[in-house]
């Protein structure tokens, strides 16, 4: 499979921000990963994914970002997440991602609860 | 129950989702809603991506069959592997682990039976191993 995603890092005061579009998959995971591991991001106290609506996620891709995730806690960083469809927020509550990396409805909402 | 398409993929990750174009066809057309068409999605992208990975082990010489069919009332649809079977006791329950955090994989099994009304694995020696996935159009 192709790396069919686009993942761009930006920075917004103390939140460093993971904009992810296309497919999240174990092939793709990699970019992901990579965007995680820049300077900016991985020093970065919050961090902020923002998800395409129509992103499209598989047992794969969550590996990837429970990856991501394990590795925050460890640098005690607060990971939040928004944009998920319907579909992928249900998913993440199903395999128990939210307990690591909360999801929200909008941008606002993630940034406010850090 | 009317067979609608018998497909046989090549064993490569992304392959799946020509199977599942046309299986969420057939549920658009059937009157599926929009949140069982995507359950769909995901049971199926799970059951493959298990069928290429661990069923035929990422062999491209093997094939991944897929079966879809349906009625009015109900659809149904088959992921037939080539590979030698996978023991149902190994497939992990615990999807914590010791910290607390979910664990990396052992999902796809997890979420197939969670998202679609009936879920069930047929390993024959020799013969491959079989996902059947059935989704009911009223429940």
């Amino acid at each position: 499979m192709s790396k069919d995603i686009q993942v761009l890092t930006s920075q917004r005061g103390d939140i460093a921000v993971i904009s992810i579009k296309g497919d999240v998959t174990a092939t793709t995971g990699e970019v992901i990963g990579n965007a995680y591991h820049d300077a900016m991001v991985s020093s970065a106290p919050k961090i902020l994914l923002q998800f395409d609506k129509d992103c499209y996620i598989n047992s794969g891709g969550l590996a990837s970002l429970i990856d991501i995730a394990s590795e925050g806690r460890k640098k005690a960083q607060k990971i939040h997440a928004y944009g998920l469809s319907d579909h992928f927020q249900k998913i993440f509550r199903m395999v128990g991602l939210t307990r690591c990396i909360p999801i929200f409805t909008t941008e606002e909402a993630a940034i406010a609860d850090f | 129950m009317e067979k609608i398409i018998k497909l046989e993929l090549p064993n490569i990750l992304g392959s799946e989702k020509v199977a599942i174009e046309k299986a969420v066809s057939i549920a658009k057309k059937m009157g599926f809603r929009q949140d069982r068409i995507d359950d769909l999605k995901t049971a199926m992208a799970e059951a493959c991506i298990n069928a290429i990975e661990h069923g035929n082990k990422f062999d491209e010489n093997t094939k991944v069959g897929i079966t879809v069919a349906a009625d009015d009332t109900k659809l149904e649809v088959v992921v037939h592997d080539t590979g030698t079977g996978i023991d149902p006791e190994k497939i992990p329950k615990k999807r914590v682990g010791e910290n607390g955090f979910p664990k990396r994989r052992g999902y796809g099994v997890f979420l197939i039976s969670n998202l679609v009304n009936e879920f069930s694995y047929e390993a024959q020696p020799g013969e491959g191993n079989k996902v059947k996935m059935m989704m009911h159009l009223n429940k």
